[in-house]
C-alpha cells in the first residue's frame, strides 16, 4: 500500500490515480488516528505557540481589539522590560533565573547523594526495620504540601529564633523543604533501579576483598548512572517549578525565585501579559530542552517512580 | 551448582554473622541523612500540625507555639461551620464536595485522555518518537507558565483566543469571563488539569501495553475478533492493575493540589477546593489552627476515600 502512495507523478493524467491511491489508503481507521492524533498535537502545542509568540508581540498588539496570531515583526519589548536596566519598568529577572538556579542545582546534587546511600542500603543490605522505614517513607505521597507547610513554617521559626537564622528569606531553608518533597521519590526510583542490577556482581567484588563502600563506588554507581541522571533531572525540575513553599518563604522580591516572580509579574495593577508570556517561555524552555535531551532516560525514570515492578 | 553454593556459604559461614551486624550498622549510617530529613521536614510536621488543629495558633503567638491555649475541636468546628467549606445547596457547594467531585473528574478524565494518547502512540508510525516526547510537555512545563498561558488564551476582553474563536464563529454574542464564571470555572479547571496530567497516565500506560504478550493478539486474528473485541477482552485486562494505580496516585494527588487552581482562578468562581481553602485560613487570615484543622479534614476524606477504594477496587483485582 505505502508503495502505491509514494508512486512518482510524471504527467497530469496519474493526478486521478493519487487521488485514488489516496482513497484506498485512507481508510476509517486510519483517518481517526490520523485526526485525534492532529487535536493532541494541536491543543498541547498551540498554547506553547501562544506563549512563545506571545512574548514577542508589541505592546499594540497586545493590547488590541483581536488577538494578534502571527506577531508582525520579532519585537523585544518584553525582554528589555525583563533584562535592560535602562528600561522604565526594569524587572531584574536576571537575578529571579540566578535565585532559581541557586534554589534547583543544589536541591538536585544533594537529593541524588542521599538518596543514593539510602536506597543503595533499601536494596542491598538487611537490617531490621527496613520494611516500616520504606513504608513511612511512602506514606509521604499522601501528605498534601498545604499541611506540612503550617507546622513546618511554625517548627523553622523556632528553630531558627534559637540558631540565630531567619526562616523567612533564606534559600537555604527552601533547598531543605525541596529535599523534604524530592527525596521520597528519589529513594523509591533508586531502589527501584538497584534492585535491577544483579547482586552477583556486587557480591563477585566483596569476595575480592572490596570494602561495600568501594564496591559501591566502583561497581554499582557506574551501572547507574542513567537512574542517577534521571533523578538528577526531575528533582531540578521539581524544585524549578515549585510555586508554594517558595511563596510563602520568600517576600523579599530580590531573593524571588522565577515562579514567584511571574506571578508578581502577572498580579501587578497594569498587566502586561506580553512580559508575563516572555518570562513564562524563559522559565519554560530549559525544562523543555533538559527533558528533550535526556527524554529516553527520563521516561523510564518517570514510570519507575510510579508503578512498582 | 547448589553444591557448590552450599559449599561457599559454609566456608564464609563464620564472617557472615559478623558481617551482618556490621551491614545493619552501615545501612543506617547509609539511610541516616534521607531519614533525618524526611522525618524531621514530613513525618515530624505532619504529627504537629495535628497538634496545631487543636491549639490556637495565629501570627501573635508563632514564635511561641508551644505554650498556645489548648481549644479541643473549636477549630474543626469553625472550619465546619465556615461558609466556605460546608454545602449549602448547587449554587454553592463549598470546598468539601467542590474538593471531591474535581478530584475524581479530573483524575478520570486524566485517566481517559491518558488511555486515548496511549493507544494512539502504541502503533507504529513516522515521527512518533517526535509526537511521544510533544505529548509530555504539558506535564514538564512548569505549572506558573502553563496556567498563565491559558488564563491568557481565556482571557476575558474580545481580544482572549476562545473569545476571538468562539465569537467569529457566531457561538456567542457577546465575549465570556470563562475562568471567572461560576460552573464553568470549575469544568475549565479540570479540562485544564486533565491537559497537564495525562503524559502521566499515558507513560505508565504505555509502558503496560508493550509488555503485553503479542501471541495474545495472533490467536485473537486466527479466532477472527475485530479491533473492539481485542480491546475489550485483551488489552483492558491487562491494564486493570496500572489502570487502578494510576487512578489511586492521581486522585490522591489531585485532592492535595494547591498551585493549579490558586494559579488559575485563585479559588474563586465555584473552584475553592480544600487545599487552597487551608491556604486562605492559614497565610491570608493568618489563622494557623483553622488551617491546620482544615488539612486535617483534607486528610480524613482523602483517607476514607483510600480505603474505600482499596477494599473496592483492589478486591477486585484479587479475584481476576
Amino acid at each position: 500500500m505505502n508503495n502505491q502512495k509514494r508512486k512518482p507523478i510524471s504527467s497530469n493524467d496519474e493526478r486521478l490515480n493519487i487521488i485514488d491511491a489516496l482513497a484506498r489508503w485512507i481508510t476509517w481507521p486510519r483517518f481517526i488516528f490520523a485526526l485525534t492524533l492532529t487535536f493532541f498535537l494541536t491543543s498541547i502545542l498551540f498554547p506553547f505557540y501562544w506563549m512563545i509568540s506571545s512574548s514577542f508581540k508589541t505592546r499594540a498588539e497586545i493590547g488590541g481589539r483581536e488577538p494578534v496570531y502571527i506577531p508582525g515583526s520579532l519585537d523585544f519589548e518584553a525582554y528589555r522590560e525583563l533584562f535592560d536596566p535602562n528600561h522604565p519598568s526594569f524587572q531584574r529577572f536576571g537575578k529571579n533565573i540566578i535565585n532559581s538556579a541557586r534554589v534547583a542545582i543544589p536541591t538536585a546534587i544533594i537529593a541524588v547523594i542521599l538518596s543514593t546511600l539510602g536506597a543503595y542500603a533499601i536494596a542491598r543490605l538487611r537490617f531490621r526495620g527496613k520494611d516500616l522505614l520504606l513504608n513511612s517513607i511512602l506514606l509521604i505521597y499522601l501528605f498534601p504540601g498545604v499541611l506540612l507547610i503550617i507546622p513546618l513554617f511554625a517548627m523553622l521559626a523556632q528553630i531558627g529564633s534559637r540558631l540565630g537564622f531567619e526562616i523567612q528569606d533564606n534559600l537555604m531553608v527552601i533547598v531543605v523543604t525541596y529535599l523534604a518533597q524530592t527525596l521520597p521519590v528519589a529513594l523509591y526510583m533508586l531502589t527501584n533501579y538497584f534492585r535491577t542490577i544483579p547482586t552477583e556482581i556486587e557480591q563477585a567484588g566483596l569476595i575480592d576483598g572490596c570494602s561495600r563502600l568501594s564496591v559501591i563506588w566502583r561497581i554499582t554507581l557506574p551501572l547507574a548512572i542513567p537512574a542517577l541522571v534521571t533523578v538528577a533531572i526531575y528533582t531540578f525540575m521539581i524544585a524549578w517549578n515549585e510555586f508554594l513553599y517558595a511563596l510563602v518563604f520568600l517576600n523579599d522580591r530580590a531573593l524571588f525565585t522565577m515562579p514567584i516572580k511571574v506571578n508578581t509579574i502577572f498580579n501587578d495593577p497594569s498587566p502586561r501579559p506580553h512580559v508575563v508570556m516572555a518570562a513564562s517561555t524563559i522559565m519554560t524552555l530549559p525544562v523543555v530542552f533538559l527533558f528533550l535531551a535526556l527524554e529516553r532516560f527520563l521516561e523510564e525514570g518517570l514510570t519507575a517512580g510510579g508503578v512498582k515492578g | 551448582m547448589t553444591a557448590i553454593n552450599s559449599k561457599k556459604q559454609s566456608s564464609f559461614g563464620r564472617r557472615w554473622v559478623s558481617l551482618e551486624a556490621r551491614e545493619a550498622r552501615l545501612a543506617w549510617a547509609l539511610i541516616f541523612p534521607t531519614a533525618l530529613i524526611v522525618f524531621g521536614l514530613v513525618l515530624f510536621p505532619a504529627i504537629f500540625s495535628i497538634w496545631i488543629s487543636f491549639h490556637d495558633v495565629g501570627l501573635h503567638n508563632l514564635n511561641d507555639v508551644l505554650n498556645a491555649p489548648f481549644v479541643g475541636l473549636d477549630n474543626f468546628r469553625d472550619v465546619i461551620e465556615d461558609f466556605a467549606f460546608k454545602f449549602q445547596g448547587l449554587q454553592s457547594w463549598g470546598a468539601a464536595v467542590t474538593s471531591v467531585v474535581y478530584s475524581f473528574a479530573a483524575t478520570i478524565l486524566t485517566l481517559l485522555i491518558g488511555l486515548i494518547a496511549a493507544l494512539l502512540l502504541n502503533r507504529p508510525f513516522r515521527g512518533r518518537g517526535l509526537a511521544r516526547a510533544i505529548f509530555l510537555f504539558p506535564y514538564v512545563a512548569p505549572i506558573v507558565s502553563i496556567a498563565f498561558v491559558w488564563r491568557w488564551l481565556l482571557d476575558p476582553r474580545p481580544s482572549g483566543v476562545l473569545n476571538d474563536i468562539l465569537l467569529k464563529l457566531n457561538l456567542i454574542e457577546l465575549p465570556k469571563a470563562y475562568l471567572a464564571t461560576r460552573g464553568l470555572a470549575l469544568i475549565l479547571v479540570i479540562l485544564i488539569e486533565a491537559w497537564r496530567y495525562f503524559p502521566f497516565a499515558m507513560l505508565m500506560i504505555l509502558a503496560r501495553l508493550q509488555a503485553i504478550d503479542n501471541t495474545l493478539y495472533e490467536a485473537a486474528d486466527v479466532d477472527g475478533a475485530n479491533a473492539w473485541a481485542k480491546f475489550r477482552h485483551i488489552t483492558l485486562p491487562e491494564l486493570h492493575y496500572v489502570l487502578g494505580a494510576i487512578f489511586l496516585l492521581r486522585l490522591m494527588w489531585t485532592f492535595n493540589k494547591f498551585d493549579d487552581i490558586f494559579l488559575l482562578t485563585g479559588g474563586g468562581f465555584g473552584t475553592k477546593v480544600l487545599p487552597v481553602l487551608t491556604y486562605e485560613f492559614s497565610f491570608r487570615l493568618f489563622d494557623f489552627g483553622r488551617g491546620s484543622a482544615t488539612a486535617m479534614l483534607l486528610l480524613i476524606i482523602l483517607v476514607v476515600f483510600m480505603a474505600l477504594y482499596v477494599r473496592i477496587v483492589m478486591r477486585d483485582v484479587e479475584e481476576t
